[in-house]
């Protein structure tokens, strides 16, 4: 069965674009707008993995990776910003990876990869 | 040195029923004039921490009153502040899990302190103890986490987190409630039991809560977090008996009825183990304005007195008599009142002829005329809480 993969970012044009480059690597891809939305999504479709943008209308990255916690303590998370300044935040150590948006997302995806190799038994 | 203080005052405390009933474990009333947590609080400022958060989330009204009256006290421009917060849920609907979940569902709060050192405390416990003097041994043994520890009798393991340490007070090995424990290095009579008393380096701390909080759990430091530590970090103990501001090693959890009444009897007797009398350690509490206490009527057989008793501003002893006990402020006797080996908290009145023995007796609580309690434990356990021990509890405001 293919991954579930839920990208929370508010900029439409890099929503499409990660949706676009994930699906091509196999992954069935759900979007959020923002981390209320991506609380909702979480709550209805139980992905596999989140990629959560820090700055964001609504509620931010770093209150939804609370919250994510709340709900699955466990499902892996990627912090993807434009910002490095962000990994000052305790709460971005909760996150499994933090990456620095980059239009090459070959650090993204092999991430992905191996967070989900890693399973949820950890 | 940044030193962030926080509190954990969310125990339900519910070996203290009925007394836990209308508040928090800390919030509960001691020795005539004082709330638990104020043993605590006077710790912290007594030993130049005045940067205290008191964590709260169950039946915290009356704790949230107590300290916004007595506790204003510190300076805000000069960044000193005791803050409660109380369980706002901000990543977790429910309560807090443990005492770790706890100080985890508040890491918003120590990111905006950022301190270098992060001091958790218990607002159940009673003790005077300088947290400088564990601090300093802390910085000094290059620790990242050093637990307060007192030595207690091996037969009481199974009430205590007990600690096992290296000849350098190391910490090894940690048995939570054990029944064979590991004693002491040279003391096979004694074990190291955890007082509940935390210092951390800050980011240890964070990266351990999150640990902690991203697997399975019960979320306590005790049973979780400091196992996790052993062997990985730097963890000592810290022997109480440097930081005892008391010198005799004193230090009481109170959880039951029982090991309550016992601590508040203490303070009656002629040279009490609690010294409530030392100039350089005073425990600070809120008193609203009473008149001092007073003792009224000479006439025969109507003399109001009181005998090795502990009696608050506010009382008025008329025509009655009190001994060995413990009377909170506002507390009336009446003509011919006997009371005996109790504790009588604020408000209470008892009514001519009424004889009150071995209780305790909650606020605002009026004994009528001639009414016995604590003298037929059979009639008082159909209305009252009575301990193993007989001793009788009656509740914040029943109606007699």
């Amino acid at each position: 069965m293919k991954k579930k993969l839920l990208v929370v970012e508010d900029e439409e044009g890099l929503r499409l674009f990660y949706e676009e480059e994930l699906k091509a690597e196999g992954y069935e891809v759900l979007t959020a707008r923002n981390g209320r939305e991506a609380i909702e999504r979480l709550e209805k479709e139980r992905p596999d993995l989140v990629i959560l943008d820090i700055v964001m209308p609504v509620m931010d990255g770093m209150e939804t990776l609370g919250r994510i916690l709340g709900k699955d303590r466990k499902i892996p998370i990627i912090l993807n910003t434009s910002y490095s300044g962000y990994q000052q935040d305790f709460m971005s150590w909760a996150a499994d990876a933090y990456i620095t948006k980059s239009s090459d997302l070959s650090e993204l995806k092999k991430k992905i990869k191996e967070l989900l190799e890693r399973g949820r038994g950890r | 040195m940044k030193i962030l203080a926080m509190i954990l005052a969310g125990g339900r405390g519910e070996r203290l029923y009925p007394l836990t009933r209308d508040r928090a474990k800390p919030a509960v009333p001691f020795g005539g004039i004082y709330r638990i947590i104020d043993f605590t609080l006077s710790n912290c400022l007594h030993s130049d921490i005045r940067r205290i958060f008191v964590l709260t989330q169950y039946k915290s009204t009356s704790l949230h009153r107590h300290i916004q009256f007595g506790w204003s006290i510190l300076s805000a421009p000069l960044g000193e502040f005791i803050e409660v917060i109380p369980a706002q849920q901000r990543i977790n609907e429910h309560w807090y899990q443990g005492t770790a979940d706890a100080i985890f569902q508040n890491i918003y709060t120590l990111q905006q302190e950022k301190p270098d050192l992060v001091l958790i405390l218990s607002g159940d416990h009673i003790y005077k103890m300088d947290y400088r003097k564990m601090i300093t041994y802390h910085i000094e043994k290059g620790a990242d986490l050093t637990v307060g520890a007192i030595r207690m009798d091996r037969k009481q393991s199974q009430e205590f987190g007990v600690i096992e340490v290296d000849n350098e007070w190391q910490i090894i090995g940690f048995q939570e409630k054990p029944e064979i424990p590991r004693t002491i290095p040279g003391d096979p009579e004694g074990i190291l039991a955890s007082m509940g008393i935390y210092v951390f380096r800050t980011e240890i701390l964070v990266r351990r809560l999150i640990e902690d909080a991203r697997s399975e759990s019960t979320h306590d430091f005790g049973r979780d977090i400091i196992p996790a530590m052993i062997g990985k970090d730097r963890v000592f103990a810290f022997d109480f008996r440097i930081g005892d501001q008391g010198g005799n090693g004193y230090w009481r959890d109170v959880g039951t009825i029982d090991a309550y009444f016992e601590a508040n009897m203490d303070l009656v007797s002629v040279t009490p183990q609690l010294n409530l009398y030392d100039s350089q350690w005073p425990i600070l509490t809120y008193q609203s304005p009473n008149p001092p206490a007073k003792t009224v009527l000479l006439e025969e057989g109507r003399v109001g007195t009181a005998l090795n008793s502990v009696i608050s501003n506010g009382c008025i002893i008329s025509g009655g008599s009190v001994i060995r006990s413990i009377l909170s402020p506002r507390v009336m006797i009446h003509s011919y009142a006997e009371v005996e080996d109790s504790i009588l908290m604020e408000g209470v009145d008892v009514g001519r002829y009424a004889r009150v023995r071995r209780s305790i007796i909650d606020k605002e609580v009026h004994i009528p005329q001639g009414m016995k309690i604590g003298f037929n434990l059979d009639e008082d356990v159909r209305r009252f809480t009575v301990t193993g021990s007989g001793i009788v509890v009656v509740p914040k405001g029943i109606r007699l």
